[in-house]
């Protein structure tokens, strides 16, 4: 709650909607009290007079009733039935949803084939028809604007409810005996009472503007009572002659409708979580960079090279080190495997390689990442565009969220060609069925053809890796692209890339979590902790004999098939926030031989033994073993 | 050896492209009948790959999911009320994602409180202690209590799930997917502590995964899922390193393993079976190098290979010792 | 294809039988005999029954709603007693020009929102953005009967650009500019509130597929970022914006029915509102039913637009 207040205080918008709220709010309970002239007494003699003239600081109206005190009160009344129209409205739609939600089944469908058909209506014909039966008057037209209001605010929370209902914490109120009633009340609504408000706070100023529309239309309040809407409605006919008797509750209208809006955008931008974190920036066409201190300079011809990128996240005051100065290099032909756990920053270095960190809230820091010798941090967006997907391409985890939707594989393809060469489409039709083919697809001609949601998750990372080889590349960055899939087509799709990789002499940066593959994949490898390279060298030194205690430690905790039932080896504690790393070795808390040195200073990655490099001061092996 | 649960003919069939009157269009069988013990003090480790049915599985035994035909038994007595709170006191369920199995609303004392006191009426200052001596057990200190499921890591909220299902009380835990959702140094913590949990309170589990070196590590027995039927059941030790069945030899060859050369265990492309339109025979039979006419008419049954090793094939694959 | 639409329209069968239900229900709540609205003065307890009789009100009510619904499906809605016409000539009549006002306003609001939505997300916190979202706010605070009234003040009465009311020059030709001159004020006052909440959904729309993993695949195949936008970006926000531009185009037929009341209109709200004033019951029930009936197929429009978006949905 107290979080609540704070982030909505430190939008100045809602602030300002609250703060003239607050005073509308002020001034209409405060009406009566006022010494105002009665809004309904006439006096013909005195009527349309202007604004600011005598005892009548907002002048009269047709009768020439006082528009201040009429104003006032209207605001009142306005206020009032908006209100109750909006409670009454979230009430009972959010009932129906959560009920319909959670039921599922025949309740659900009954019940939203009944709100399909309120909402078959546009929804003034149903207020209409309801005052048309009920009659007009103010009452009436509050319990039309609620009725018609219920079936978006029923099929809205019924949404929320389904997906809350489905998750794991129901299931598991379930199994702690709870009944269905307590589930609803206990585990379901306290998480739809965000969306509930979120919905409220954003309609409130629409039910206010329908029943002032009622009002207008002279189906609201009866005279001589007046809302701001027959206020209107009733200045309409002299509005070329005395436009103020308009301007006035019109303008009230609009000030009070565009204080709730701001406010109710606030309120949603405080509850709604995924807006906390920013997460709803746009990501630009490539990474911010903000590079302080000098950038190293290339040394050598190695295809690509990455010399001490830095690449952080900036959320909100927070400075999150994800890639604190990583050192890689590829040359053609060989396959470097990048490894670490979940936050090691392994699939940022990847994505920073080509810009392609979602910024904000990303940020490439320091360092640079050198392409036959060329900086590509910082380089003008057409120079990384024309490189992207031409010379270096990118293969990634989730096949299905990582393809469009709604164009065919076929059309993806094209596009990749097209966004380098200048193919005309039939040409490049048949040089996506050849990709297709290169990647062992079955049927390519009419694969070509195909949606992503109509095929298995191993062919659409087919589709993913022939889309990465379209333009023949020299370097294919892979980020865990066998995660999501079953062991057998695992196997499968392994076995394609390193074929691949022999026959066109790809270089290949492959990110996993897994040493099984990358011992069966990769000719080097990195091991990645706490956003650093803790130990890199050719695979078999690694695996056979890691120097790094947390390669060690982490191989350890792997368990592999065929050694039986066993107890496993397990690193106690966890990894650090990157937002708060330690002094020196970041593993110095969870590593058994942690002594004093290591929690000073900054540990270098230093040579050992021929071909490896490792970022320890007690290395598990010593450097001649390693050979 | 005392049977802890014991499945009979269990089935789910789930209706596609539901109507609001009449029957559905048409129908998935998500689980192939299906027999299986378990016995007291044992792990049963079940693997498959996705869309096998080892989760609808488990959605039955705890009494979350119906089952459409067949019946559940627990320490010989029959559960056919398909009411959670019944099965909750001798069945609990570890959920695989630990961040979504807790509400993100209510504090971890509220949730260890949930099962103490709908399932068991325990008074409030009992509760108290309970909560304290399963926190005990699961090595979680006392003052995560009042904090939020969000201020936890992976890791720590699965040790939360599980105090949560030894709060319950019951004897059987059904695992599924419970360290899938982390990083291995992790894994290894979790995996180690439902070990001593088991011995420290005798308990029987049925562990889930889809990782088959998790499985064989943890597991006594392993039963192999494909396609909604047991294919394969056997000792842990025995069903990788001398699979009878060709989808476990598949299965087995695919891990990728530290040592041994990368080679594409199946050669041509093959696509699963479509669960809407099953194939005759033998499920696997696409699939495998040794279908014969046999296996495209007549679907193999579960039948005993040698003591305690089962396995659903016309051609199993032989050893010499 | 043509399966599809045909399994829409026979969907919609039920949909239309419900709310001809719900229409009839309502009109049946309603207190005191419309007889005795009808007759008014001369309403004699004689009179009264006879008229009921004549009416078919004194038979029950299941047997009155079938009866009414076989005369509609004949294509007889009944009698106004308050114009003394055939309620579905009346209807069609003043349909034809809320057509006319509405369909203009629907066009401008799903052009103006959406375009407005995609440049506000391009642009997230830039100068564009921030203008669009304040005209959002106004537009969506604004009440549109108000607008109208200002408009009349300004563009009408105070610049003398536009006639102040009505469909038609009173004398003069009924041609295509008469009528363009007489439609812009009040289309463009109707378009205001549904531009705005379009853009907003269109800019939400776009702000959370831009952070989908396949504009990343797009960016990193090369991509422009021009195409990553329109192409990519704004075509599977479409999906979220089409459903979207149903619902608003029953707020722009919703609020035709206010702006035809400002600019005397003489289109299907404005006689609605007469007919409630006057208790024409029979006027009500058959204008309300023909509209709902006429939205009802623009919505099956709507999802057919829809599944020729997004090869998902199972045609």
């Amino acid at each position: 709650m107290k979080n609540f207040l704070m982030l909505l205080a430190r939008n100045r918008l809602a602030l300002g909607g609250l703060v003239v709220m607050g005073l509308v709010v002020l001034l209409a309970l405060v009406t009566p009290l006022l010494p105002l002239a009665d809004p309904d007494v006439t006096d013909t003699a005195n009527r349309f007079k202007r604004p600011f003239s005598e005892g009548a600081l907002l002048g009269t109206d047709h009768l020439g009733r006082d528009l201040l005190s009429r104003l006032l009160w209207g605001t009142r009344l306005s206020l009032a039935v908006g209100f109750a129209a909006a409670i009454i409205a979230a009430t009972l739609g959010a009932a129906i949803g959560i009920i319909a939600g959670y039921y599922g089944g025949r309740t659900d469908n009954i019940i939203m084939r009944g709100v399909d058909m309120l909402m078959a209506f546009p929804y003034i014909l149903l207020a209409l028809a309801i005052v048309a039966a009920l009659g007009p008057g103010l009452m009436n037209a509050l319990i039309a604007v609620a009725a018609v209001n219920i079936p978006f605010f029923a099929r809205n929370i019924r949404g929320i409810t389904v997906g809350i209902a489905h998750k794991e914490f129901v299931d598991a109120a379930r199994l702690s005996g709870m009944t269905d009633a307590r589930i609803i009340l206990t585990e379901v609504l306290p998480n739809v009472i965000p969306v509930i408000v979120i919905a409220m706070s954003t309609t409130i100023g629409w039910m206010i503007l329908e029943t002032a529309g009622l009002s207008f239309l002279g189906l609201g309040s009866q005279p001589p009572q007046a809302d701001l809407g027959s206020m209107l409605g009733e200045a309409r006919s002299a509005l070329i002659t005395n436009p103020h008797t308009s301007i006035v509750p019109g303008a009230m209208i609009l000030i009070i409708v565009m204080a709730i809006n701001l406010l109710g955008d606030g309120v949603r931008d405080a509850l709604d979580p995924r807006l906390k974190s920013g997460a709803l920036s746009r990501p630009m066409p490539a990474t911010m960079v903000q590079r302080a201190g000098p950038v190293p300079t290339s040394e050598g011809d190695t295809l690509l090279a990455l010399r001490g990128l830095k690449t952080q996240f900036h959320v909100e005051d927070r400075v999150y080190k994800a890639v604190g100065g990583v050192d890689l290099q590829v040359n053609p032909g060989e396959c470097l495997g990048v490894i670490g756990e979940s936050g090691s920053g392994k699939s940022v270095t990847a994505l920073s390689i080509m810009g392609l960190v979602a910024s904000p809230p990303g940020v490439i820091t320091g360092g640079a990442v050198h392409y036959k010798g060329e900086d590509l941090i910082g380089a003008p967006y057409e120079k990384l565009r024309s490189l992207r997907g031409d010379r270096i391409a990118y293969i990634f985890q989730d096949p299905l969220a990582t393809l469009h939707p709604l164009y065919t594989v076929g059309d993806q393809l094209i596009e990749a060609v097209r966004a380098h060469h200048l193919f005309d489409r039939k040409k490049a039709r048949a040089h996506a069925i050849e990709l297709l083919t290169s990647v062992r697809i079955p049927n390519a001609e009419q694969r070509v053809d195909s949606y992503p949601h109509e095929m298995s998750g191993g062919m659409r990372q087919r589709v993913g890796i022939a889309m990465a080889l379209a333009n023949d590349p020299e370097v294919i960055i892979a980020d865990e692209p066998t995660t999501a899939l079953d062991v057998t087509v695992q196997a499968q799709i392994l076995s394609l890339l390193d074929d691949l990789r022999r026959e066109r002499g790809l270089a290949i940066i492959f990110i996993t979590h897994d040493f099984g593959v990358v011992a069966q994949l990769c000719d080097r490898v990195a091991v990645m902790y706490a956003g650093r390279i803790v130990e890199e060298g050719p695979t078999k030194t690694i695996l056979d004999a890691p120097a790094h205690p947390y390669t060690a430690r982490l191989m350890a905790c792997v368990p592999e098939l065929g050694q039986g039932r066993r107890e496993l080896a397990a690193i106690p504690g966890l990894p650090p926030v990157v937002d708060r790393l330690p002094e020196g070795c970041a593993f110095a808390d969870r590593c058994h031989k942690a002594g004093d040195t290591c929690r000073q200073g900054n540990i270098e990655l230093v040579r050992h033994g021929a071909e490896s490099l490792v970022r320890c001061v007690a290395p598990e092996t010593p450097p001649q073993e390693a050979c | 050896m005392i049977t802890a649960l014991k499945l009979t003919e269990l089935s789910k069939v789930f209706p596609v492209g539901k109507r609001m009157f009449g029957p559905p269009r048409a129908l998935v069988r998500a689980v192939q009948p299906l027999s299986l013990t378990v016995e007291e003090g044992e792990t049963l480790g079940i693997v498959g790959e996705s869309g096998c049915g080892k989760s609808t599985l488990a959605r039955m035994l705890v009494g979350l999911l119906p089952p459409s035909t067949g019946t559940i038994e627990i320490n010989g007595e029959p559960l056919d009320n398909a009411d959670p709170a019944l099965f909750g006191r001798k069945i609990q369920y570890v959920f695989q994602d630990p961040i979504s199995s807790l509400n993100p609303r209510k504090t971890i004392r509220q949730i260890m409180e949930a099962p103490l006191k709908h399932l068991h009426d325990m008074p409030a200052a009992a509760r108290a202690d309970r909560i304290r001596e399963i926190f005990a057990a699961v090595n979680l200190r006392e003052e995560f209590l009042d904090r939020y499921p969000h201020e936890f890591s992976g890791g720590q909220a699965q040790r939360i799930g599980i105090a949560r299902a030894l709060a319950a009380e019951a004897r059987i835990l059904v695992l599924d997917e419970p360290v899938s959702a982390l990083d291995v140094s992790v894994q290894a913590q979790v995996l180690n502590l439902l070990a001593d949990l088991k011995e420290q309170f005798g308990l029987t589990y049925l562990f889930i995964s889809h990782d088959l070196a998790v499985v064989e590590a943890v597991s006594d027995r392993v039963a192999v899922l494909y396609f909604g039927s047991v294919v394969e059941v056997g000792p842990a030790d025995e069903v990788f390193a001398y699979p009878k069945h060709p989808y476990t030899k598949l299965l087995a060859n695919s891990a990728p393993v530290v040592g041994r050369p990368l080679t594409a265990p199946e050669g041509r492309e093959t696509e699963l079976p479509d669960p809407l339109n099953p194939p005759q025979g033998c499920a696997f039979r696409a699939r495998c190098a040794y279908a014969s006419d046999q296996c495209g008419s007549e679907a193999p049954r579960l039948e005993k290979w040698s003591d305690g090793v089962g396995v659903a094939c016309h051609h199993p694959i032989a050893y010499a010792f | 294809m043509t399966g599809y639409i045909l399994k829409r329209l026979v969907s919609a069968i039920p949909v239309l039988f419900g709310i001809s239900i719900i229409v009839f229900v309502i009109m049946a709540m309603i207190p005191g005999d419309p007889a005795t609205a009808i007759l008014g003065s001369y309403a004699t307890p004689d009179n009264v029954e006879k008229l009921n009789r004549d009416l078919g009100l004194d038979k029950p009510m299941v047997q009155r709603y079938f009866i009414w619904l076989g005369n509609m499906l004949q294509g007889d809605f009944g009698r106004s007693f308050s114009l003394n016409r055939a309620v579905l000539d009346e209807v069609l009549d003043r349909f034809g020009a809320t057509l006319v006002l509405a369909g203009t306003a629907f066009v401008l609001c799903s052009l103006l929102g959406v375009a407005a939505g995609v440049v506000s997300a391009a642009r997230q916190y830039g100068l564009a953005d921030k203008a669009i979202t304040f005209a959002v706010l106004l537009g969506i605070s604004i009440p549109s009967f108000f607008l109208g009234m200002m408009m009349i003040l300004i563009f009408a009465v105070k610049l003398r650009w536009f006639p102040v009311s009505g469909m038609w020059p009173i004398y003069g030709a009924r041609d295509l500019s008469a009528l363009i001159s007489h439609l812009t004020l009040p289309a463009l006052a109707l378009a205001v509130v549904a531009t705005g909440v379009i853009a907003r959904l269109s800019r939400s729309a776009m702000l959370e597929v831009l952070r989908q993993d396949f504009i990343r695949t797009a960016r990193a195949k090369g991509v422009h970022e021009r195409s990553v936008v329109w192409r990519h970006a704004l075509r599977a926000a479409m999906v979220s914006i089409i459903p979207v531009l149903g619902v608003q185009a029953g707020f722009v037929l919703s609020g035709a029915v206010y702006i035809e009341m400002v600019f005397q209109w003489p289109g299907v709200g404005r006689m609605l509102v007469d007919a409630i004033l006057k208790r024409d019951i029979l006027l009500v029930q058959g204008g309300v039913v023909f509209v709902a009936a006429c939205y009802v197929m623009f919505n099956i429009a709507v999802d057919v637009a829809q599944s020729l978006l997004d090869p998902r949905i199972k045609t």
